[in-house]
């Protein structure tokens, strides 16, 4: 096995199979990298309802086993859980988990080599409150009646425990202002080549849809992961078709138009009057640091510049906090959308600092946290 | 390995907040992006738990000990004291070990009440309306300050602006998010209808005078009035003792301070939060039992666990019962222990479901509750008996004593070129002798009034008369 394979796969073990995203074949790899000492721990979510779920850090197997399934409500992210703390550790990631983690890498406060990235494709995720008010409103259905969701052909399905399933399109629930999270509408990364081996349902055809996972390898690691399950006995694989192959690249070309669409929509140029757009939009900051908290590139401390900077008792119209924040992410914001998710007073800070970073990284030529390149920023030379 | 992760509720306010705590060495705050109340988001004082729940330790006299030595010993001198026994809880805990707390203060319980209110406006005061109401409302009148004292409002009340909502602020300074601000002396400029709402502020120290004037504006308007108070639980708390006999926090000043109360029991408060360090010092017995750092020095601390290990009921602002998310009962039988009983948790938690009226603890579902209308209240507003005053804006630090990042004052321009204060220096603020010099921040303040989110130790409850200089 090695970089650059496709093939399709299963968990050998019905129930995983069963609760799996598509094929379970992710839990099954992640158990079995466990089981086998590949790594010392992994990294899941923990459901505790269709809505909520916690990533935790363990050990246990049938922990790992119990996590099968996706959750396209829970907005976590996992690369600041893992980082300063030396493990070595498998655990699924979406695309902009993959970035944080690579980020957090460049910044050596990850060791990579120790670190088992399963990717995940990912058309986006919802807030889980927007999420329960878009099943009262839109679907008219008690959000705990919910028994499952899938995704299909541009449709949010969602199934009660009726066995009835409620389809309305993704186009129509983001006009209306629910679906997913804005920061997902225009993501860049549809498919996780940036991890050691991206996962998904696309691509996958016949009798085999919904029970099968689509993988792609990209590293040594990611061949490592995949034949290790294989030879643990925990997961089927066979090649994939020509046509599954073909449709998989269709799909991630439309979801990546899909996505400039968007871009284009949210980052209207700002004529006039930018000083003025970023002081209101920052006006009810109540200075809780939540967003410096969360940000998955960002790697200080309690000691930092954007904190040193800057101090309560000033009383400029934008805190100097702020300001070196939208510097010093200009080049390293992934646009993960956390930050805006977190803000006690609802600032839409991902669109703050991607008004920075959308120049600034278009310019450069660089995209943190799909490769290995040095940040920019990490270069400037000064003129003597 | 497994992360100990607990879902639990942040006890910075009675707003509900809902998160994790992620203990891996050291504690760690995740986001409950699921919960009802903030979908996850949480103010300064939320980010800051990892610092208050810091490990303490049961102490007899100074000496460390086991929880059970130190409950055992506080019941000791419990006994021994008796007649002169005062039980202070403000509801910063599950409504389970409320309800223990009763059976043990029997007569002598002190809570957050605020005395000589009329008791037709206790449900009023103490059961606000759902964050929602909040949303849908046309008009709202602020008579507090949302940024500093309950943060995450502010995004309830964002979303009513942005629904057209008009906002009017009565307070000492301009807030950013109205379209009215009034001074509170000028409150009579302020112009009610049946579609507005008021938002208030009510806490244990809060002035009687003030809130029956503010109960009174909205009677009179026909207005809508909702309160927002301080402590994890103190809607819970409220609804617990419903009918019980209980004191306010001026009743246990004046009792210690006439040497009636000589022994004091704190369940998960915090004395010095609420009144001056000489009363505190006439006290013979200082008994915190406490899950995190009191900030008075007591004779016993009974150490129990953190709240976020806790297992129980806390009921929030809006009414909304929730369960936290984890097992612990120590407190309970800390309690048992003083009481010499020991107390079921599973038959205090029918109690509390049955003081409610649920069956089940429901995050998504808020009971219905009785908003019964109030009579008429004769209200009048007090002027500033003082030309400048220190104005303390009583914050989640400010309640569980915990330093925050601004010990400075916020004063008005004018103030500022009046005193020729310079960039950079500090303030000069004296009161009955004493005098401080503090840093300062410009904003929009009325003039003559510095605001504090910070005890300075020169106060003289929420408003002190004071005197600037250079
Ligand atoms: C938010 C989201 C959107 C997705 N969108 C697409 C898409 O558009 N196209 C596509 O081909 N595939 C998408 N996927 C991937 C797909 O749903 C499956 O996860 C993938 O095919 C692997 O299936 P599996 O059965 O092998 O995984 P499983 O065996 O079910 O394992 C899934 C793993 O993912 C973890 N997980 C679940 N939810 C999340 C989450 N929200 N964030 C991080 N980790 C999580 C679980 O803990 C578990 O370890 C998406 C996944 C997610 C989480
Ligand atoms: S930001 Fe991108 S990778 Fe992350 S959840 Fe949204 S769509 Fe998925
Ligand atoms: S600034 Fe916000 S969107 Fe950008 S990487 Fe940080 S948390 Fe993500
Ligand atoms: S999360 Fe929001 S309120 Fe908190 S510091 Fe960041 S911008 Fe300010
Ligand atoms: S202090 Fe109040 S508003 Fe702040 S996080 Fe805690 S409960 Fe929420």
């Amino acid at each position: 096995m090695q970089k650059g394979e496709m093939y399709v796969g299963w968990s050998t073990k019905e129930e995983v199979r069963k609760r799996g995203g598509s094929g379970g074949l992710v839990t099954s790899m992640l158990a079995a990298a466990l089981e086998k000492k590949l790594v010392d721990a992994v990294v899941v979510l923990k459901k505790i309802n269709e809505f909520e779920a916690v990533p935790i850090i363990t050990s246990d197997v049938n922990e790992v086993l119990n996590s099968a399934g996706s959750l396209h409500s829970v907005p976590s992210h996992f690369a600041k859980l893992i980082a300063n703390r030396n493990l070595k550790v498998a655990l699924p990631a979406k695309g902009c988990d993959v970035r944080g983690i690579i980020e957090q890498g460049k910044r050596n406060a990850i060791n990579l080599d120790n670190t088992f990235i399963v990717g995940l494709n990912c058309g986006g995720s919802m807030h889980p409150v927007v999420t329960r008010e878009m099943l009262e409103v839109m679907y008219k259905i008690k959000p705990e009646d919910v028994h499952g969701e899938e995704i299909e052909k541009g449709k949010l399905i969602f199934e009660t425990k009726d066995g009835k399933e409620h389809a309305i399109t993704i186009d129509e629930l983001e006009e209306k202002g629910f679906g997913r999270r804005e920061s997902c509408r225009y993501c860049t990364i549809k498919v996780p080549n940036n991890s050691d081996i991206a996962c998904g349902n696309w691509g996958v055809t016949g009798d085999l849809v919904g029970k099968a996972t689509f993988v792609e390898i990209n590293s040594e690691k990611g061949a490592k992961l995949l034949q290790n399950a294989i030879d643990a006995g925990y997961v089927q694989v066979q090649k994939p078709d020509d046509k599954g192959i073909a449709m998989r690249g269709k799909i991630k070309g439309v979801m990546e138009e899909l996505g400039k669409k968007w871009k284009g929509k949210i980052f209207v140029p700002i004529e006039t009057g930018r000083l003025e757009y970023f002081r209101k939009e920052l006006e009810h900051c109540i200075d809780c640091g939540a967003c410096k908290t969360v940000c998955p590139t960002c790697s200080c401390g309690d000691i930092s510049k954007c904190t040193q900077y800057h101090s309560r008792g000033d009383a400029y119209k934008m805190s100097m906090y702020h300001l070196v924040r939208f510097l010093h992410l200009a080049d390293a914001c992934i646009g993960c959308g956390q930050c805006s998710d977190v803000c006690p007073v609802d600032i839409p800070l991902t669109r703050l600092y991607r008004r920075f970073a959308n120049p600034v990284q278009e310019q450069l030529k660089y995209e943190p946290g799909m490769d290995m390149q040095k940040p920019p920023y990490f270069e400037v030379k000064l003129n003597e | 390995m497994t992360d100990n992760v607990y879902s639990t509720i942040c006890p910075g306010c009675n707003f509900g907040c809902g998160l994790y705590i992620r203990e891996n060495g050291a504690l760690e705050v995740d986001f409950r992006k699921s919960s009802p109340a903030n979908a996850g988001k949480l103010c300064r004082f939320g980010m800051s738990l990892p610092k208050i729940f810091a490990p303490i330790r049961p102490m007899v006299d100074g000496k460390e000990t086991t929880l059970e030595e130190a409950a055992k010993e506080a019941a000791k001198r419990i006994s021994a004291s008796k007649g002169s026994v005062g039980f202070l809880s403000l509801g910063n805990t599950t409504s389970e070990e409320l309800l223990a707390i009763q059976k043990i203060a029997e007569s002598s319980l002190y809570t957050g009440m605020v005395a000589g209110l009329p008791e037709d406006t206790y449900q009023t005061l103490n059961i606000g309306i759902p964050y929602s109401e909040i949303e849908a409302a046309k008009h709202i009148v602020l008579f507090m300050d949302p940024y500093e004292q309950y943060p995450l409002i502010v995004r309830r009340l964002l979303f009513a602006k942005n629904k057209g909502a008009k906002i009017s602020a009565v307070w000492w300074k301009d807030l950013p998010l109205a379209d009215e601000n009034i001074r509170p002396l000028d409150v009579s400029k302020l112009a009610l209808s049946k579609d507005s709402l008021i938002i208030a502020d009510y806490n244990p120290l809060s002035d009687t005078e003030q809130v029956k004037s503010v109960l009174a504006l909205a009677k009179n308007a026909g207005a809508r009035i909702t309160f927002l108070k301080p402590f994890a639980n103190s809607t819970g708390a409220y609804l617990m003792a419903k009918g019980i006999k209980q004191k306010s926090i001026s009743q246990l000043v004046e009792d210690i301070n006439n040497g009636a109360i000589k022994t004091l029991f704190c369940l998960e408060s915090d004395p010095s939060a609420l009144f001056p360090s000489e009363t505190l010092a006439k006290l013979s017995n200082l008994i915190i039992q406490a899950g995190q750092q009191p900030s008075s020095k007591a004779n016993i601390v009974i150490a129990n666990e953190p709240l976020y290990k806790k297992k129980g009921t806390l009921i929030n602002n809006e009414g909304r019962a929730q369960s936290l998310g984890c097992a612990g009962t120590d407190g309970l039988d800390a309690l048992g222990i003083i009481a010499g009983a020991k107390f079921d948790f599973d038959t205090l938690n029918e109690s509390v479901k049955k003081a409610i009226g649920i069956t089940t603890v429901d995050e998504f579902t808020i009971p219905k509750y009785d908003r019964p209308a109030y009579g008429a209240i004769q209200a009048s507003i007090k002027s500033l008996d003082t030309k400048t005053a220190l104005v303390s804006v009583y914050n989640p630090f400010m309640w569980s004593g915990l330093a925050d990042d601004n010990d400075f004052v916020e004063l008005n321009q004018r103030s500022v070129q009046a005193l020729k204060l310079m960039k950079g220096a500090t303030v000069k603020i004296s009161s009955n002798g004493s005098a401080i010099e503090k840093k300062f921040r410009v904003a929009p303040v009325q003039d003559n009034i510095l605001l504090a989110g910070k005890r300075f130790g020169i106060e003289k409850g929420i408003i002190t008369p004071v005197e600037l200089s250079r």
